[in-house]
């Protein structure tokens, strides 16, 4: 044992420790890090509907700002498993052996809504009024690294505009973009369809786009911590099964559509509305609308699309923000969830 | 009869020369000597080696020059207009009853405000360029100079202006001759503060919109986990406020001479 690193003898004495203490942890809840938006819904509904614990796991959630901080919060220890956006800083962390992506979660797929290319007015009546006009513009993102900073590399490279010849404004959180681009401050920016379409209607700005028309792509993927797969892979196997449960429901809710494309919603999609406001738009009258406009795509039985993950991180390798050879395979682990 | 010995001395510390320097080198000595030994993780706390590696990058790519060139514009231009500012003010408050109880009502009510917490507002109305940048500076630097300047006008020994008076100096000599140098020590200490307070508030001023700046690069690295660079970017930072330290200690000699 003594060639192995030194965070694997931790892991292996984690596990023995595990096994001394299991009648004791066998309650343990899940610590489950997610965003409190709409984007991880099916695990709302199998929360709400206790199919974790049927599975016989305790699943707590702990709600985050932004998609950063739950892969932060997932290394320093204080969660189990997340829900984000695969960003450049969440491979940074995968990359050192602590992450590992082990399911799929939301997708941007044509058809959905989900995020828009939202545009100054001042810019759209100087003639931004397509993608592919994007380049040499400003255009506000949240941070470096983060994934509209990704769609929108995607973007250029669907759109043939260059990117590198952009100026691009971090401004840290999303209200700021909308503001930016609302006050003419930035020619562009994206921005999810609750806040896009009412600038849209209001003349404040412009829809110029979708993303998932133009980009598909797998915006949030499942993850678990490196310790979590070494001493509780069977709490984390039925906590996937749970999950599975839940895009069924969240499927039978939202994902039918009619011969027109149109989605049938029925008894079903209010019920699956009332499971999701317990623990989002609480109270809100407009909660259904806002639901419905954030409802996005969902492989059966959360499918991890393996070539899309990759594809992120050679992206943002060959962006210089992640640095070092990370060997893809190893922040993948496909024994939970199947893959696409 | 019992002698009594000297029991003077003391209480004057001298400045040795190179034993700041040096404790500085041991301290990284030591830190990287326990990374290579393996006794500290480097996975997220990266060794000297790999700091100074990062920083090397920096300059060889051109990168680090238009970090710093548009953080130094910042810094001065930031610090100028809050210290300018401040000093108008503490003297006004100084010299002023008028001024003094109101102007004090309004300087303790403001300066403890986090000046971070109002960068999104400075946005909304400075805009998202340097403006809001240069009003986040000036304002962090703005209070404490009021501060200090206050204290070292009211700081004059009041006989010396008495003696100037009685001597029949105009107004403005007592100013120029007596009240300003008198106000110099603290106002320059304040300046050693103030320099500090910028260097702390570039990386809140950077945060929104900019491209370029030490505080946008090390934000920029911290959203990336890019640890070498971050603390790259930090060390930076640190020794710029080295480098204006010591400029202000030179100033305080030449100004300070008189002493």
């Amino acid at each position: 044992m003594t060639g192995l690193p030194l965070h694997r003898r931790v892991v292996l004495g984690a596990m023995a420790a595990t096994a001394v203490m299991s009648q004791a942890r066998a309650a343990a809840p899940i610590r489950l890090g997610v965003l409190r938006t709409v984007s991880p819904a099916p695990f709302y509904i199998a929360q709400s509907r206790s199919l974790f614990a049927a599975q016989g796991v305790d699943v707590e959630f702990k709600f985050f700002q932004a998609a950063q901080p739950i892969a932060a919060a997932a290394v320093a220890g204080d969660i189990d498993v997340g829900v984000t956006a695969l960003t450049g800083g969440f491979f940074a962390l995968a990359g050192k052996g602590e992450l590992q992506v082990i399911g799929g979660g939301l997708h941007e797929t044509k058809g959905f809504n989900l995020t828009a290319v939202l545009v100054s007015r001042q810019a759209y009546d100087a003639g931004l009024t397509s993608l592919d006009k994007l380049g040499g513009h400003s255009f506000g993102i949240t941070q470096f690294g983060s994934s509209f900073h990704y769609m929108l590399g995607q973007l250029a490279s669907a759109q043939k505009f260059d990117l590198k010849s952009m100026a691009l404004r971090p401004l840290q959180q999303v209200p700021n973009m909308v503001a930016a681009v609302r006050s003419g401050q930035v020619d562009a920016t994206m921005a999810i369809a609750s806040m896009a379409r009412p600038l849209d209607a209001a003349g404040e700005a412009r829809i110029i786009g979708w993303v998932g028309d133009y980009v598909p792509y797998q915006i949030t993927a499942l993850f678990a911590t490196a310790p979590m797969i070494a001493t509780r892979a069977d709490d984390l196997r039925k906590f996937c099964r749970a999950y599975q449960a839940g895009i069924a429901a969240y499927r039978a809710a939202f994902l039918r559509f009619d011969a027109a494309g149109k989605p049938i919603y029925d008894g079903s999609t209010d019920a699956a509305i009332a499971d999701i406001t317990k623990y989002i738009f609480a109270g809100d009258p407009e909660a259904a609308t806002k639901i419905k406009a954030g409802i996005g795509w969902y492989d059966v039985g959360g499918a991890l699309d393996v070539a899309d993950v990759k594809a992120q991180l050679a992206w943002f390798a060959s962006e210089g923000m992640v640095k070092g050879p990370i060997d893809p395979d190893g922040i993948i682990d496909t024994r939970f969830l199947p893959t696409r | 009869m019992q002698e009594v010995k000297f029991r003077g001395g003391g209480f004057a510390p001298r400045p040795i020369p190179f034993a700041g320097a040096l404790t500085l080198l041991l301290i990284v000595a030591a830190w990287q000597g326990a990374a290579s030994l393996g006794w500290i993780s480097t996975r997220f706390l990266p060794a000297p080696l790999a700091i100074i590696r990062a920083l090397v990058t920096l300059v060889q790519s051109g990168e680090l020059r238009l970090h710093l060139a548009a953080s130094l514009s910042r810094l001065a231009y930031g610090w100028a207009i809050g210290t300018l500012a401040g000093l108008i003010v503490g003297f006004a408050l100084g010299l002023f009853s008028l001024a003094r109880t109101p102007g004090l009502a309004i300087v303790s009510a403001l300066f403890p405000v986090p000046k971070i917490a109002l960068v999104p507002l400075f946005v909304v109305w400075f805009g998202i360029g340097e403006g809001s940048k240069l009003v986040t500076l000036g304002f962090g630097v703005f209070f404490p100079t009021v501060i200090n300047t206050l204290a070292g006008v009211d700081g004059v020994p009041r006989n010396l202006i008495r003696m100037g008076q009685s001597f029949g100096l105009s107004r403005a000599a007592i100013l120029a001759k007596i009240v300003l140098p008198g106000a110099l020590p603290a106002i320059l200490a304040g300046f050693r503060i103030t320099t500090a307070t910028a260097i702390i508030l570039l990386v809140a001023a950077e945060m929104i919109g900019a491209d370029y700046g030490i505080g946008a690069f090390v934000l920029s690295a911290g959203n990336l986990y890019d640890t070498d660079a971050l603390l790259a970017g930090i060390t930076i930072l640190s020794l710029l406020g080295l480098a204006i330290s010591w400029l202000i200690g030179r100033l305080e000699r030449w100004l300070l001479a008189w002493r």
